[in-house]
């Protein structure tokens, strides 16, 4: 597959596209010279300069993640000289993706894969098994190879309860809550994952990625206070939401989350937990019930006519919600809704 | 008490109403014998409504209900005439081709446009616990209307009519647009149940249509109100509750059923020895698999021990029973600890002093090892059983199979000829 083709292979994410078109056209700057002078001369000499050209373009390293969040991080990382596709699309839940075949073809064409890890993506590990059947390279992106990221070593994870005892107690996640890139300060450490391994795949673009990555980080320190300031109004604030996601913005922001709707994965709540739901929420004065966009809205929708409180929709990943088109704008946004949101609430 | 009522009275008037209008077209579905129509005019019109979402049309506007209907009416066409080929092809072989290929449709469309699976779920998969006056507000008038058609109708929509095409349109439509709101408000599980289940119970016990959905909306009611209360009092999903209480009812319709057709004396002459042979191939079931394979899993020894833990003392020696107690306290108690550090993470996030990476990472571990401790307890708990049952697999074995035999009808008096207990009379030996 050709480079361009590689780009534009998912027309529908929309948000990955529009990183990936600049980077496109700055490779075809770079190549334009060669270009001219193909133009200029006889056909042979066209055909090898055009070969070259798209040499050029082929230079970016081509990275998969398998979420937007992770590919806005890589690109951060990577800038121009990298090539990001995130195999999931955004708004779509990565816990149930359903790999294509036009996966395995992405996967043969990168060099370095991101995962989230601790069991969120564990469809990729398939995915890879299946691709290095035909594709014996792919096999240096399999766990444990060179090209594979796993963005979570190294993160505090939260909510570790009830590994390895059993389904009935009530986690779907063997190895801790897997929202951790809702921790911005997180990205340092997830940021550090994917240098480490771009360093040592294209050690001499090495400087250059270390550079792009301390610029995006001050970028965030900047933005995380900014944050920190517009969301203390909602320190201690008792919040609701529809399934537990948001623990590590919980802790970095100081938010109370005092329940969730769905306990259980894909079961919907019984009348009893509503009910004790809605008695916690008058008790508590509950003024925000949060649900990202993917996540059922009836429940939220009732609970809310029941108590008075404000349904927020949040955006879990980036690009789940067109406000959210990268890291920064995805915090940028919810912090904007949530603040929005509790100034709307009169009163309680 | 006030709590669950106030909680669940509307989604019992909600279900009333559905129950109302399905319980009808169940009658009308069994004897035309398209029992899954609902599904596949379910899923056709969710593919409507999610290409018109694709197409940029807003989730809840009038051009989605449009292209859902008009999708709607395109499945009631296409059925209409499937009556015909009936003869060579099964209908429901049609019926469940068009579900697959809508669903497959559907699925294609999403990954196109992923922020319609969420509008699709919503389609599918209703709550009805979550529905209220503004709900009812749409189905009322709407399900008096087509009732009010359906009567005026019935004639020419009666199943036995069906040669009219027409007619057979003018059913599979307003049994369409039906279907498309009530699976939205109670989800597919629940609206088949509503559809068929009440409607088999009247079938059952009546001849005539009147008769027949009396009863039904009688049993639709009395399930619902049973679901209900059970979803409420067991802390269980209310359509899942739901379902299985109008499954329970067609069961138990059908022993009642069975029953009403014999004399009280025959009706226990026969169930009883029924559940006697079902006791013996349960334990002899049993009694085959402790002596076969002493390690694996035996779901009835595991019940008993479960509701009577003092059983295992049939089989354990006494150090085999401080062992198993006392893994089960460890195990206990490594569970507490794990949740208690827990909850001081979880409380830490919003209360008293932030908890560092380092200290995170430090709970994070000793959860890890308390919850690997516990697998160890439990691990030891299931060893000990596991060697006690393998000790005692002759004898646990034996005593299920000597309960069988006493259980089973007729073999004890078999086995012990009539009169050998009585006593001999005087004399008698010579």
């Amino acid at each position: 597959m050709s480079a361009s083709g590689w780009a534009t292979a998912r027309a529908s994410g929309a948000p990955c596209l529009r990183g990936m078109h600049r980077h496109e056209q700055g490779a075809g700057a770079r190549g334009a010279p060669c270009l001219r002078a193909a133009y200029c001369a006889p056909g042979v000499l066209a055909i090898l300069l055009a070969f070259a050209a798209s040499a050029v373009a082929q230079e970016k390293l081509r990275i998969l993640t398998t979420t937007t969040d992770l590919k806005s991080l890589a690109e951060a990382v990577g800038g121009d000289r990298v090539e990001v596709m995130s195999l999931v699309p955004p708004n779509l839940d990565p816990e149930e993706y359903q790999a294509k075949p036009q996966d395995v073809v992405r996967l043969k064409d990168a060099r370095v894969v991101v995962r989230v890890g601790l069991d969120f993506d564990l469809w990729l590990d398939r995915l890879l098994t299946q691709a290095t059947l035909t594709h014996a390279d792919v096999r240096n992106l399999r766990r444990g190879g060179p090209g594979h990221v796993d963005a979570s070593q190294a993160i505090a994870v939260l909510d570790q309860r009830g590994i390895a005892v059993g389904p009935s107690d009530g986690h779907a996640h063997a190895s801790g809550n897997p929202h951790y890139w809702l921790d911005p300060k997180n990205a340092e450490i997830i940021t550090g994952n994917i240098l480490e391994t771009l360093a040592r795949i294209d050690p001499a673009n090495g400087a250059y990625y270390e550079a792009n990555r301390l610029a995006f980080l001050a970028r965030l320190e900047a933005a995380l206070a900014d944050w920190s300031t517009a969301l203390a109004s909602l320190q201690g604030v008792p919040i609701v939401a529809y399934h537990n996601s948001w623990a590590y913005l919980a802790r970095r922001f100081r938010l109370n989350f005092i329940g969730f709707i769905e306990q259980k994965p894909g079961v919907a709540a019984s009348p009893a937990r509503l009910a004790e739901l809605i008695r916690i929420m008058g008790e508590r004065k509950v003024p925000i019930i949060v649900r990202q966009p993917h996540e059922p809205d009836r429940a939220a929708a009732f609970l809310a006519d029941k108590t008075g409180a404000a349904v927020v929709v949040l955006a879990g990943s980036v690009g789940a919600l067109p406000a959210a088109q990268d890291y920064l704008s995805l915090f940028a946004s919810n912090v904007a809704a949530l603040s929005a949101a509790l100034k709307a609430v009169p009163t309680r | 008490m006030m709590d669950a009522v106030a909680l669940l009275w509307l989604p019992f008037l909600v279900a009333l109403c559905l129950i109302g209008i399905h319980t009808y077209f169940g009658i009308q579905v069994l004897a035309r014998n398209v029992i899954f129509v609902d599904l596949a005019l379910a899923q056709i019109a969710a593919l409507g409504a999610t290409l018109a979402f694709m197409l940029g049309h807003p989730a809840q506007g009038a051009a989605t209900y449009a292209y859902s209907l008009a999708f709607t009416l395109l499945a009631a066409f296409i059925l209409a005439f499937t009556r015909a080929w009936s003869q060579r092809i099964p209908q429901e072989a049609l019926i469940g081709v068009i579900y697959v290929v809508a669903a497959a449709a559907a699925i294609l469309l999403i990954d196109r446009a992923p922020q319609g699976a969420e509008h699709l779920k919503q389609i599918l998969t209703g709550n009805i616990l979550t529905t209220g006056w503004h709900d009812l507000a749409v189905i009322v008038p709407l399900y008096l209307a087509i009732g009010i058609l359906h009567w005026l109708l019935r004639a020419r929509l009666a199943a036995q009519q069906g040669e009219t095409w027409l007619w057979e349109f003018v059913f599979y439509a307003s049994f369409g647009v039906v279907v498309t709101s009530s699976v939205a408000l109670a989800g597919v599980l629940l609206v088949f149940s509503f559809l068929i289940m009440p409607a088999a119970v009247g079938v059952l016990f009546a001849a005539t249509l009147p008769c027949q959905l009396a009863i039904g909306w009688i049993v639709g009611a009395l399930a619902s109100t049973a679901g209900l209360a059970a979803s409420y009092a067991a802390d269980l999903p209310t359509g899942a509750a739901m379902v299985c209480s109008f499954g329970a009812m067609l069961a138990l319709a059908g022993v009642v059923k069975w029953l009403a057709g014999q004399s009280t004396a025959d009706a226990t002459g026969r169930i009883v020895p029924a559940l006697r042979w079902c006791v013996v191939a349960l334990m002899a079931g049993s009694a085959i698999l402790v002596m076969a394979a002493p390690r694996a899993d035996h779901p009835l020894l595991d019940s008993i021990e479960a509701v009577f833990p003092q059983a295992r003392r049939i089989y354990f020696t006494r150090a085999e029973s401080d062992t198993y107690l006392d893994a089960e306290k460890y195990a206990e108690r490594y569970r507490r600890e794990a949740e208690q550090l827990n909850e001081r993470e979880t409380r830490s996030r919003a209360e008293g002093e932030t908890l560092d990476d380092l200290t995170v990472r430090r709970i994070s571990s000793f959860i890890r090892s308390y919850t690997e401790m516990r697998r160890g307890e439990e691990f030891v708990k299931r060893e000990v059983r596991a060697r006690a049952r393998e000790r005692t697999r002759w004898m646990l074995g034996g005593l299920m199979l000597v309960v069988a035999l006493a259980v089973a009808p007729g073999v004890l008096t078999r086995l012990v000829p009539a009169g050998s207990f009585r006593r001999s009379p005087p004399g008698g030996a010579a």
